[in-house]
């Protein structure tokens, strides 16, 4: 009996440690706004990771000098109240008067120079300073105003300078507490403060009254890492987050039925492209395959490829994207979107009777066509890679191609093949498409670590471009640009995808950023 | 009882030491951390500085050295991804795992053991038919599966318990009794089997014949000895619930060990990875160690050897 009630207490004692020791919600009168973030959440030293998730959350917390509109129609001021050129390589900003960091640091011209020199020089394991490679020096004018240098004329400099890195974070005291204390404790001068951090799990944030473009509309908003789709349905259907991104389409309809609860649809300025291999020296290739000889080292199988793929029914299988044609998101419209969006112009590009002209070409003949060892990562961004790449396998084999499919977990998929550079005919990658870096993937200088692609006359329109000031010229330059993006045909664009969000529009008002980027400035109380 | 814990300590230090090797080889053969971390654009110098920086660079055996040096004081290195000590990474979710273990095994042992022993008791009757079907069935049934059943019934429906997260007392309930379920099942079976074995021995007949209460045999003479098998599961599977269970901590994004291990496994975080396992084994062994010292308390006859 003795032994019986031991166990009971030790039971009891158990189970009423673990309640007591579970830390205990907030509950008060405050608005409260929870989005279920997929995660994982990396650190909040913004300068030391290029993780663009979590670079979401932390645009809350840190200003940068300008940020880019929601609406994509521009920059909008942020620590610098307003900014101009000097000259084609000189760019000022004029700072707020009085703007601190949260912990009463002052946001000045010294603290702009210290971070911006910080996060362009590679120190440590700093990954950032590739992105901010275009600063030449930053020079303090007087308290308030900043110059930014640049080696040359910097066609993208609004669009680098609200980007990753970007963030600002406080001199004196970073410098007293150092990277891993301050990854604890972090400051910085954005419109929220941090009120709880549970690393990679919980980010509570609430206004700051002293910001200085003035108190935020909601009162506290939280970023809750849940990884399951499934779950972040659950968790807003039993109105315990108030958005969420990605939600799965047999839930859409459950969603859309729920009252209070609307689905939003914005772009995601991710695509899914093709890489088709065009050399045999690139990545781990030579050492894994040393005698192989990728077919579509061949412009004609490429050609062949690229007219195979019905890129509508594509889009379609995966669930939640749109046709495109070349690596043009809807965000960033330079270069060619309406062309190579168009969706007539996308229907006549699937032509399976050329592909297969284009395949005798090659030199094989009708149903003999090479071999395409065609790698993918199980589950990609928004959506199933898997099953799209097995509706492209069938498209690529009905003009006589074989296909040999490989289906990876994503993470197998990004180390054995992607990021190795192991990939043979072709691999599947899902990624942006901003018009500042786009030139430089496709360099030649760039060839052995990115694309593999070297064309010294497209690499002189890619330099023209990052140095046209001037928008209608460059837009000329883009045009060429996709030209020869279209005519190498190494990476061959499949579609863009767009984001479906459930949103609690019964108690907020959220129009979901042009950029993807889910951060909630802007985020506002429903009929206020 | 001193020679018990000198031979004990001795084991502790080869089998971590062991396991330290495995889990080092095992890391730096899967696959290199650098490619996952460093952006698309890097070049190979870019990538070649990153990985000096991290000490990759350096022959395998120097680099074990250098570990397992720092990790006899506690240092494990930085999280590659958290920019943080790994064992302070690895120690924020302890806690989570610990409560939801203490929790869970509290309601397993406390459903199981009563269970298996009325089971026992009323064997072949109605009741031992209803409780060993409910056994089968906690068995049977996936975790993740009653994980969200549980979620779709108090959450979204009732509305009275949080889906997700541990950041209030309320949070903890759904998911222990997701693990403390198959726990129980499979204690309870244990627990039957081990008291219908004690049941038919001479020396309960002989406490019976004696006079003595019924509920008296039951518990100081059945249960006691009928508990060694039991508690060597619970200990089996009191280990497994302080290694982190993947499945529950992900369905209702309970951040524990499991999930933080399979997120730093993911993305080649070597150093939480290595700290967590450590972890995660010295927790087993010592548990089993706790079982030891138990055997004996129930069972005099085992001597410390």
């Amino acid at each position: 009996m003795k032994t019986a009630r031991l166990l009971v207490l030790l039971s009891l004692i158990a189970m009423i440690g673990a309640l007591a020791f579970a830390p205990a919600a907030a509950q008060d009168d405050m608005s409260e706004f929870v989005f279920a973030h997929s995660g994982p959440i990396r650190p909040m030293d913004p300068h030391s990771h290029w993780y663009g998730s979590t670079h979401h959350l932390l645009n809350l917390y840190y200003d940068c000098l300008i940020w880019r509109a929601a609406d994509g129609s521009g920059y909008v001021p942020q620590a610098a109240h307003s900014w101009e050129t000097v000259d084609d390589t000189t760019w000022r900003f004029h700072l707020r008067e009085g703007a601190t960091f949260h912990n009463g640091e002052p946001v000045d011209a010294a603290a702009v120079k210290w971070n911006i020199d910080r996060v362009r020089h590679p120190i440590g394991d700093i990954p950032l300073y590739q992105q901010w490679a275009f600063v030449k020096e930053v020079v303090v004018v007087d308290d308030l105003t900043v110059d930014i240098h640049t080696n040359s004329p910097h066609a993208y400099f609004e669009n680098d300078v609200s980007y990753n890195g970007c963030e600002l974070i406080p001199p004196a005291y970073f410098e007293e507490v150092g990277q891993e204390e301050f990854n604890r404790n972090p400051v910085g001068s954005g419109p929220y403060v941090l009120a709880e951090l549970s690393e990679n799990d919980r980010y509570v944030f609430e206004a700051w009254d002293d910001y200085h473009s003035g108190r935020p509309e909601v009162d506290r908003v939280i970023y809750q890492v849940i990884p399951e789709p499934s779950a972040q349905v659950a968790a807003l259907l039993a109105g315990q987050i108030d958005m969420m991104k990605g939600v799965p389409a047999p839930d859409r309809p459950t969603i859309e039925a729920t009252d209070g609860l609307t689905l939003l649809t914005e772009s995601g300025n991710r695509m899914y492209h093709y890489y088709a291999r065009v050399d045999t020296e690139s990545g781990a290739f030579p050492e894994t395959f040393p005698d192989y000889q990728p077919a579509t080292l061949d412009i004609n199988v490429r050609k062949a490829i690229t007219h195979a793929l019905d890129r509508h029914l594509l889009a379609e299988v995966h669930g939640s994207a749109s046709a495109r044609l070349a690596r043009v998101c809807s965000y960033y419209p330079e270069g060619m979107a309406d062309k190579y969006a168009d969706p007539d112009v996308i229907a006549e590009w699937y032509n399976p009777d050329l592909a297969k002209e284009y395949l005798a070409k090659a030199g094989f003949a009708e149903g003999e066509g090479p071999t395409l060892y065609l790698d993918t990562p199980v589950v990609g961004r928004g959506g199933s890679a898997k099953e799209v790449a097995e509706v492209a396998a069938a498209l690529l084999e009905d003009v006589g191609f074989t296909v040999d499919l490989t289906v990876r977990d994503a993470s197998a998929f990004a180390v054995e093949v992607q990021r190795s550079g192991n990939n043979r005919e072709l691999m599947l990658a899902a990624l942006g498409c901003g018009p500042a870096l786009l030139p430089l993937f496709y360099n030649c200088d760039w060839s052995a670590v990115a694309y593999s692609i070297c064309d010294e006359d497209w690499d002189a329109v890619a330099e023209a471009i990052q140095v046209t000031i001037d928008r209608d010229a460059r837009l000329d330059l883009w045009e060429q640009w996709w030209e020869y993006y279209i005519d190498l045909t190494q990476t061959i664009t499949l579609f863009e995808i767009t984001d479906v969000f459930a949103l609690n529009t019964a108690e907020f008002d959220f129009t979901p950023r042009k950029d993807g980027w889910m951060t909630f400035r802007d985020l506002k109380l429903a009929g206020m | 009882m001193r020679g018990f814990l000198i031979s004990r300590l001795i084991q502790l230090v080869v089998t971590m030491f062991i396991v330290s090797v495995v889990v080092f080889l095992i890391l730096r053969l899967s696959g290199d951390p650098v490619m996952v971390v460093a952006p698309d654009f890097f070049s190979q110098e870019q990538i070649d500085q990153m990985r000096k920086f991290w000490g990759f660079d350096r022959p395998l055996g120097e680099q074990y050295i250098t570990f397992i040096t720092k990790a006899i004081s506690g240092d494990f290195g930085t999280s590659y991804l958290k920019k943080l000590p790994a064992m302070e990474v690895v120690l924020n979710r302890l806690g989570n795992t610990w409560i939801l273990a203490a929790a869970s095994a509290a309601i397993g042992i406390t459903v199981a053991v009563p269970l298996g022993v009325l089971s026992a008791l009323k064997r072949n009757s109605l009741l031992d038919l209803i409780i060993t079907s409910m056994s089968s069935l906690g068995t049977a049934m996936p975790s993740f599966w009653l994980g969200l059943m549980l979620i779709i019934i108090f959450s979204v429906h009732l509305r009275i318990l949080p889906a997700f997260g541990a950041h209030e007392p309320k949070a903890l309930i759904m998911p222990s009794i997701t693990l403390g379920v198959g726990m129980a099942a499979r204690l309870s079976r244990m627990t039957r089997s081990a008291m219908l074995e004690v049941l038919n021995q001479d020396y309960v007949r002989t406490a019976h014949s004696k006079g003595l209460m019924h509920n008296t045999v039951v518990m100081r003479h059945a249960l006691r000895n009928a508990l060694i098998p039991i508690v060597t599961v619970f200990g089996l599977q009191l280990g497994w619930l302080l290694g982190g269970s993947v499945v529950v901590e992900s369905v209702f994004s309970w951040p524990g060990l499991g999930r933080l291990m399979i997120e730093s496994i993911s993305v080649r975080d070597n150093t939480v990875v290595q700290a967590g396992l450590l972890w995660i084994a010295l927790s087993f062994i010592l548990i089993n160690y706790a079982i030891d010292v138990i055997y004996i308390i129930l069972d005099p006859r085992i001597k410390f050897q």
